[in-house]
């Protein structure tokens, strides 16, 4: 029994005593100062209603894959000049410019953070009254039917996905905290977890209180440290030059999403964390990550991935290349997070699994 | 004395009479003295030692259904755990003493289980003899199941399949089978190869048919006579293997004990303390003790055990699965790994952990069950404050302190808490006033009616003092805004927190005694009597010598000449009728 209990020890682990489901004398955050949390949804940060009409008056995307082809090809043609034509393009959009209507979102509404901390007339206005959201990717893809909740393709799959590929298991841990209402100096930093989530007592849900040790074989890269500081019980953290957040939305084909200005906005409870991802995505990193989404599904949404590039060129709103062409577009993400203990590899472990790489 | 009603009918099967169909409508079990089924004395040194215990009490003969999990292990034991069995056993009703495997001497058979086990002795026949596949990974069973090669397989051969049905027969039986019964067997398996021209499907005709045999189904106790008490009766030899082998390893015997008991070693004293030693040591022992502890701690209501996921989100049915885990895999840890004191076993802080169980104690686990002890300064200590007795003596969306007092006094004390009268008003604890923020509140306006007042004092203030746990057995600190006061008593013992009720349940004297009185009843399969008393008095003693270990006191229960002895019946009462003519 000794022996586990080192063992347990010597996992560096986290904890916090809560108002529910306390803490069975392993720990509180005095003495441990540290809290994990692990993702179980992340969505794309889009405003929509119930009304879809108010939401885009002209109607949602209507060119996809089907579309474009039935209009370019109407009497068919050879396989290679038609289909795979069109499917190349999937690969190398810059080789055909937009053909295509694109339906941009007009909303006014938006979800995300003021990334550059001005408010300019193509900044949106938050729900609660926050003037200077930048968010120009809800323009390009907020009239879409693939990325609208909750029976859009994307945000159905794409998430379920989440929860099941182990890519996708990733942790935060924020150490330093005084409490989660309020702490001056907090570091978090993001790892990759090894272990399944634990599934709740509806079964849809993922619990609380599970145990994820860190992927130090694969997970090396995409360890990251943010400094931030928690007020008002909301963790706020200063934005990292190039962040990423790995995200597989078609079985485990391994995706990243690659931020510029990357930053954290959570609520946190002793339960959850909920908030945002945000900053500038990197255009052609998006784009890759999209279409790993197949054709058929892509078809859904009527998201030509041809003609969405151009799309997302048009409205990528931040750092030019030497063309003064913007190669990033604002963005965000919703954040779903359930607390989790962290555990660390202890010496040995990280020795063996270094060695084995 | 009443005899088993076991009437088999040779019916003709889809083999064309192949193998037996073990049809009853209804076949009631009921105490049994088994006379048909005496067997020859065996040896005539079975003078028991003055030392281990009484010998003039012993225990009424029985006939008693296998058990789900004994048919399981049974067939685990003799054919593998890959085979499948599916789930051909229904659960048993508690008995009144608090123990299922007590009525398992009494249950009624209707035709659908019947069809049922049949099912399920045909597709373990079918598995046990096939041929297995490459391709999905399915061993040929019968490459080591079956020890010869016929010399075709699409026709007879009556001296492999004798070898078969002589080796498999006899641990299915728990008994050697006679020249005649062998032949009997192999003409079934010759038939059957013969008409279907495939030597194993005659095989797996003849091995349905044990499976479904009455005499393989129920374990039922012959007798000889007593030649250390004359007059008197005892188990005979394989009775007695079959006893000590369903408590000590909820199973059949294996080779070794039946080798006991057929050379009739095993009525010697030394030699059953021999067989008992070797049962003891062997891996198998596991299963009986968990199986005991399985029983008497009612873990069997986790099969219909629901919380709900509104209130209690964390609690999904992998918890509550491995809720009954963690305490079975601590107390066998505990009492036989380790031979820890039994008492102790309420105030340890050793457990076991797993992934999903850690998430309601909210602390960290490693992959898989891994040891793990309870820091100093938790709440936590002894099985009591196991999620499995929390949430299992709970309501399914809140925590119920009447429950766990009745739990706690019935199951490890042995008391009896009457019924609620069947008029009883629940409204004060199930549509509570608002102001009333804690069970503790809740039931205070409960007892108010004196008609509630007299059991909720011997249930209450032992349940309170586990108020600290929520019905999913969460810790908690405070209830609708209000700190928890988790003070109590225990027959007089008073004490402030969850810790304390262990503390006092250790200390309880009725502890050690309720479990010699459970144990005992449950290794000769009865409900313990007044006869028994010298027998109790006496375990009483031997485990308390020892320190209150396990080992000690299932030693001592297996080796007292009560544990073989046959004791008369009581009488039927006389009926309290007066007749005319009277």
């Amino acid at each position: 029994m000794r022996h586990v209990t080192k063992t347990l020890a010597a996992l560096a682990v986290t904890s916090l005593t809560a108002s529910f489901a306390l803490a069975d004398g392993s720990g509180s955050i005095a003495d441990t100062r540290t809290i994990g949390y692990v993702t179980t949804d992340l969505h794309w940060a889009f405003h929509q209603t119930q009304d879809v009409d108010k939401d885009c008056p002209e109607g949602l995307a209507g060119y996809g894959p089907r579309e474009t082809f039935k209009e370019l090809y109407p009497n068919g043609g050879p396989v290679e000049k038609t289909q795979l034509a069109r499917e190349s393009l999937k690969f190398f959009p810059n080789d055909k410019p937009m053909q295509f209507p694109y339906i941009y979102s007009k909303a006014t509404l938006g979800v995300g953070v003021n990334l550059d901390g001005k408010v300019g007339p193509n900044d949106y206005v938050s729900a609660t009254g926050e003037q200077g959201i930048d968010n120009a990717l809800q323009k390009v893809l907020g009239c879409n039917a693939q990325f609208r909740r909750p029976e859009g393709q994307l945000q159905l799959f794409g998430n379920k996905f989440v929860r099941t590929s182990t890519w996708n298991r990733t942790l935060i841990e924020i150490t330093n905290v005084d409490s989660l209402t309020k702490s001056d100096n907090v570091t978090v930093t993001i790892y990759r977890g090894r272990d399944p989530v634990l599934l709740d007592a509806t079964g849809e849900g993922v619990a609380p209180g599970g145990t994820q040790r860190i992927d130090m074989r694969w997970g090396k890269p995409i360890i990251q440290h943010l400094k931030g500081k928690i007020v008002a019980g909301v963790l706020t953290t200063e934005p990292i030059k190039e962040g990423i957040y790995p995200w597989a939305i078609y079985n485990d084909v391994p995706t990243l999403l690659n931020w510029r200005d990357m930053r954290l906005q959570l609520k946190l409870t002793p339960e959850a964390a909920n908030g945002l991802i945000a900053g500038y995505m990197d255009v052609e990193s998006y784009y890759t990550w999209l279409t790993a989404w197949s054709t058929h599904h892509l078809s859904y949404g009527r998201l030509d991935p041809a003609e969405f590039y151009w799309a997302l060129r048009k409205m990528a709103d931040a750092y030019p290349n030497e063309k003064g062409e913007m190669t990033a577009i604002s963005s965000a993400l919703t954040l779903d997070m359930v607390q989790a203990f962290i555990s660390h590899p202890d010496a040995d472990q990280q020795q063996l699994s270094d060695a084995k790489h | 004395m009443q005899s088993v009603e076991t009437r088999r009918i040779r019916s003709l099967g889809r083999f064309g009479g192949l193998f037996w169909t073990g049809l009853t409508t209804a076949l009631v079990l009921g105490i049994a003295g088994c006379a048909n089924y005496m067997t020859d004395q065996r040896s005539a040194d079975t003078q028991p030692a003055a030392d281990l215990g009484p010998v003039d009490v012993g225990s009424v003969p029985r006939a008693r259904f296998m058990t789900a999990q004994q048919y399981s292990n049974m067939i685990a034991d003799v054919f593998g755990s890959d085979i499948q069995i599916g789930t051909p056993i229904p659960p048993l009703m508690r008995a009144p003493d608090g123990l299922l495997s007590t009525t398992a001497g009494s249950v009624g058979i209707p035709g659908g289980q019947l069809m049922q086990l049949q099912r399920a002795a045909t597709s373990i026949a079918t598995q046990v003899v096939d041929k297995g596949d490459i391709g999905k990974e399915l061993p040929a069973h019968r490459s080591y199941l079956v020890p010869c090669k016929p010399k075709a397989d699409n026709a007879p051969d009556d001296a492999c399949a004798a070898k078969f049905i002589r080796s498999t027969g006899r641990l299915l039986f728990r008994r050697s089978l006679d020249d005649a019964q062998v032949a009997d067997w192999v003409g079934k398996a010759h038939q059957g190869a013969e008409h279907l021209k495939d030597f194993y499907a005659g095989l797996a005709g003849v091995l349905e048919g044990m499976l479904i045999d009455p005499m393989v189904l129920m374990v039922v106790d012959t007798t000889e006579p007593d030649p250390a008490r004359p007059g008197q009766r005892r188990l005979d030899a394989y009775s007695l293997a079959s006893r000590l082998s369903f408590f000590l390893w909820n199973s059949v015997p294996n080779d070794a004990v039946l080798k006991a008991a057929e050379s009739g070693e095993i009525q010697t004293p030394a030699g059953r303390a021999r067989v008992v030693e070797m049962m003891l040591s062997s891996p198998r022992v596991e299963h009986g003790v968990r199986a005991f502890f399985d029983d008497m701690l009612a873990y069997d209501k986790f099969d219909s055990l629901a919380k709900d996921g509104m209130v209690y989100s964390r609690e999904s049915g992998a918890v509550l699965k491995d809720a009954r885990e963690q305490t079975l895999r601590t107390a066998y840890d505990h009492l036989i790994v380790r031979n820890r004191d039994y008492r102790d076993l309420f105030t340890t802080r050793d457990t076991f952990m797993s992934p999903a169980l850690a998430s309601v104690y909210n602390v960290p686990a490693v992959p898989g069950w891994a040891p793990y002890a309870f820091p100093e300064d938790s709440p936590r200590a002894g099985i009591l404050n196991h999620v499995s007795f929390l949430a299992l003596h709970s309501h399914p969306g809140r925590s119920s302190p009447t429950l766990r007092g009745k739990a706690l006094r019935e199951t490890l004390l042995c008391q009896v808490v009457p019924p609620p009268p069947p008029n009883v008003d629940f409204s004060a604890v199930e549509d509570p006033d608002a102001n009333l923020h804690t069970a503790r509140e809740r039931l205070t306006a409960h007892r108010a009616n004196p008609v509630c007042a007299g059991c909720h004092k011997i249930t209450d203030p032992i349940g309170l003092a586990m108020e600290n746990f929520d019905g999913a057995g969460q810790y908690r600190t405070s209830e609708g805004g209000v700190t928890i006061d988790a003070s109590g008593s225990l027959d007089g013992k008073a004490f402030n927190n969850p810790q304390g009720l262990a503390q006092a349940l250790h200390d309880h004297p009725g502890l050690p005694t309720c479990l010699v009185k459970r144990m005992y009843g449950y290794g000769v399969g009865g409900m313990t009597t007044a006869v028994d008393k010298p027998q109790l008095e006496y375990l009483n003693k031997r485990f308390e010598a020892s320190g209150y270990r396990i080992p000690d006191l299932l030693r001592a229960i297996v080796l007292s000449p009560a544990f073989g002895n046959v004791a008369e019946p009581p009488a039927a009462p006389v009926p309290a009728i007066k007749t005319a003519a009277q």
